[in-house]
């Protein structure tokens, strides 16, 4: 635990799990957040006040849903996924994809209605109507992107839960962080928290580099 | 068919919910011409241009776009023939330059067509110095060229100008509109404007259309309708020049 | 009239009900296994009961609740690590230790037993047999007392486990023990736990009895003199609560109705060589 390789390994592992979380998560929160925003259909509020709570879903509650899916017992066991990377991918993106769908769905919905009819004036097709539509709130669709990734990197109890926090395997940082804090190594659960927290300022920093890049 | 007509339009009506929000039992558009189409807020003059722009689908009728039933095709594929400009520029958080590109961009258009095109009608729209700027640190009066800009730049067979000016102030809105005249003349742009200002509207028409109470009234050039309005109506909306 | 007197004699009451149930505070640390078994739960109401302190228990791993000693933030330990134990009191952070009581320490795994360790005589024997067959098997990786423990056999028995299937799950027992489950693999885990959690594992009991097996659970009064706002009279009345006839008595008795058997066997007086250990 305190020599470097193994830290290097589990923050690598931190990163690559919650970044693929959070990509999955925009892969399907872009889609479902442009309809939540743009469409007229029954139900559109409804499934809107879904997402929005599930903006808020507790990360252990998330974890005990996900694991009852995959234990041996569960009705996914079969396909050995529990106390795997796989699985906390899984609970990681079930937990930040409301999150992007939440806020993908108010970046567009806060964007001027008649863009769109402008958009269709202009010649544009439904698709280049909603890639025009995304590029003009891409500041706020970013940050939606940072809030995704926010709520997973510092998640620990749907990684405790369904990784297990096994070591070289599914021991990612926050989970290495509780268990030095039970051993009672409270230098080296803080450096990791440090470490943490330089990981998220990090991406932050890239992220909003990129937002803030067309601003000069 | 008459050849001379870009655009007719028989027997339209469009309902919202129950009520009728726009009656046109028949109206041309001859191709060149700039027909102004004038009435009171509320009137029905919007719901037109939007009908025409295929925002909005008409309830019955028929529209016949270069003589044919403008329904056969699909909406993009009609919009890209036409061009819309509305009351406010609604330009996009980009440059003036990708803002004017982004209907040639739709398109499909080659860079080299943009590259060529875009100055010219920035220049055409006495905005060149602006190309590099941000749409969002234009004035009113910039914006709304630019708007035209990229409007005009599509060379469109119908431009479609829905209170395009009313949002600026008059000495702008004066000077924009000496501008504009001589180049959708020039290039035979074939033009609805919709206004509620009847002096704006008669100082581009070719001809005018007044719609007032949710159908179209009276059509015919300028003195036409000026002098020999249909009814009562007519005469006292007319009167308030 | 009434209504003004009425209100500072409410106030007066409340402070008054306030004060009574403020009593002084005492911070036991201790280990989750031991909080997880439930014991606590019966005997610190009593504790409380019986003289003026509020216990504040906190279950930690065995590291963390010796730090906390070390380091002056608890008052009392109820521990069973003995080495670690050891180590602390020559430094001069505990001032006294009582033997309370012990459990034990079972092998459990999968019922095909891939490894063959299945009533073996002893746990170095079976470490031998899990090691050789390269077969799966949890370890808490925690500092716990029960992980020391377990590295303590592996190094008794000359083994360092490092093949692939040996897995850390730096974890509670509890959730250790489900991990275990879902990999079909081996484990050392104290009884109490492994009685708790049965129902909801498919491991079964491969091996007991041997002595290193023994779990020993000691109270550790924190030495007064390195802090100053330790509780060392609450300490030691908490201690003498533990090591009394009655408390004795009840550690014999629980668990019985609900498992059919005692998780705990209880100590008090006696001396460590009398169960074995150095």
């Amino acid at each position: 635990m305190t020599f470097p390789p193994e830290i290097f390994q589990i923050t690598l592992l931190s990163l690559q799990i919650s970044a693929l979380a959070t990509g999955i998560s925009l892969l399907i929160g872009l889609p479902l957040g442009t309809l939540l925003a743009l469409g007229k259909f029954w139900g559109r509020s409804f499934f809107l006040s879904i997402v929005n709570t599930g903006m808020g879903l507790p990360p252990v509650v998330v974890g005990l849903f996900v694991a009852m899916m995959l234990w041996r017992s569960g009705p996914f066991g079969d396909m050995n996924l529990i106390y795997t990377p796989t699985a906390i991918i899984i609970a990681q993106t079930v937990i930040s994809a409301p999150v992007v769908i939440g806020l993908t769905s108010a970046a567009l919905q806060s964007l001027d209605p008649r863009l769109r009819l402008q958009l269709y004036g202009l010649g544009a097709s439904r698709w280049q109507m909603i890639w025009a539509l995304w590029r003009e709130a891409r500041l706020p669709l970013l940050a939606a992107l940072m809030a995704g990734f926010g709520s997973v990197i510092s998640e620990v109890g749907a990684s405790m839960m369904v990784g297990g926090n096994i070591r070289y395997q599914t021991r990612v940082l926050t989970t290495a962080i509780v268990l030095e804090t039970g051993k009672g190594n409270f230098e080296i659960a803080l450096a990791l928290g440090v470490l943490l927290l330089l990981i998220t300022f990090l991406v932050n920093w890239a992220l909003t580099w990129i937002q803030q890049r067309g601003e000069e | 068919m008459n050849d001379k007509n870009l655009i007719t339009i028989k027997n339209l009506l469009v309902k919202r919910g129950n009520k009728v929000v726009l009656r046109v039992n028949e109206l041309f558009i001859k191709r060149g011409e700039i027909l102004s189409v004038v009435g009171p807020n509320g009137a029905g003059k919007s719901t037109l241009l939007l009908t025409l722009a295929r925002l909005l689908k008409p309830n019955a009728g028929q529209i016949l776009f270069n003589g044919n039933p403008a329904q056969k095709e699909s909406d993009t594929a009609y919009r890209r023939k036409i061009a819309l400009v509305m009351q406010d520029p609604l330009l996009f958080d980009l440059s003036v330059y990708k803002n004017v590109a982004l209907g040639l961009e739709f398109r499909g258009a080659s860079k080299s067509e943009i590259q060529e095109k875009v100055p010219l009608w920035l220049e055409r729209l006495g905005v060149a110095n602006l190309t590099e700027r941000r749409a969002k640190k234009l004035s009113g009066g910039e914006a709304q060229r630019i708007s035209l800009a990229r409007a005009l730049i599509l060379e469109p067979e119908l431009l479609l100008l829905d209170e395009s000016f009313s949002a600026l102030d008059p000495p702008t809105r004066a000077n924009l509109l000496d501008d504009l005249k001589p180049l959708l003349k020039n290039n035979a742009t074939t033009t609805l404007f919709v206004t509620h200002d009847l002096h704006e509207a008669r100082k581009l028409a070719t001809r005018m259309a007044i719609i007032m109470k949710n159908s179209l009234r009276q059509v015919g050039n300028a003195n036409e309708i000026f002098e020999a309005p249909i009814d009562e109506d007519m005469a006292h909306f007319l009167g308030k020049i | 009239m009434k209504k003004t007197a009425l209100l500072p004699l409410l106030i007066l009451a409340l402070l008054t009900a306030c004060a009574q149930s403020a009593s002084t505070p005492l911070i036991l640390a201790t280990t989750t296994s031991t909080q997880d078994s439930g014991l606590l739960d019966l005997l610190v109401p009593i504790f409380e009961e019986q003289s003026e302190y509020t216990v504040q228990t906190i279950a930690v791993g065995t590291g963390a609740a010796l730090k906390m000693a070390e380091e002056g933030n608890a008052d009392v330990l109820l521990v069973h690590a003995p080495s670690a134990e050891k180590v602390l009191m020559d430094a001069g952070f505990g001032r006294d230790r009582f033997l309370i009581m012990h459990n034990d320490f079972i092998f459990i795994g999968p019922s095909d037993d891939p490894a063959a360790i299945r009533s073996l005589p002893s746990a170095g024997e079976a470490l031998v047999n899990i090691s050789s067959a390269q077969a799966g098997f949890v370890s808490r990786g925690d500092d716990s007392g029960t992980h020391k423990k377990e590295l303590s056999i592996w190094a008794n028995a000359g083994l360092t486990p490092t093949w692939d299937g040996y897995i850390e799950s730096g974890q509670g027992m509890g959730t250790t023990l489900i991990i275990a489950s879902e990999k079909q693999a081996y484990i050392m885990t104290d009884r109490a736990t492994y009685l708790a959690n049965q129902d909801n594992l498919e491991l079964e009991i491969l091996l007991e009895g041997d002595e290193i097996l023994l779990n020993i659970y000691h109270v550790i009064t924190v030495n007064p003199d390195s802090w100053d706002n330790i509780n060392y009279e609450g300490a030691l009345a908490f201690a003498n609560f533990m090591i009394s006839n009655e408390t004795q008595a009840l550690i014999k008795d629980f668990g019985v109705d609900k498992y059919g058997q005692p998780l705990f066997f209880p100590d008090a007086h006696k001396t460590d060589a009398e169960l074995g250990v150095e």
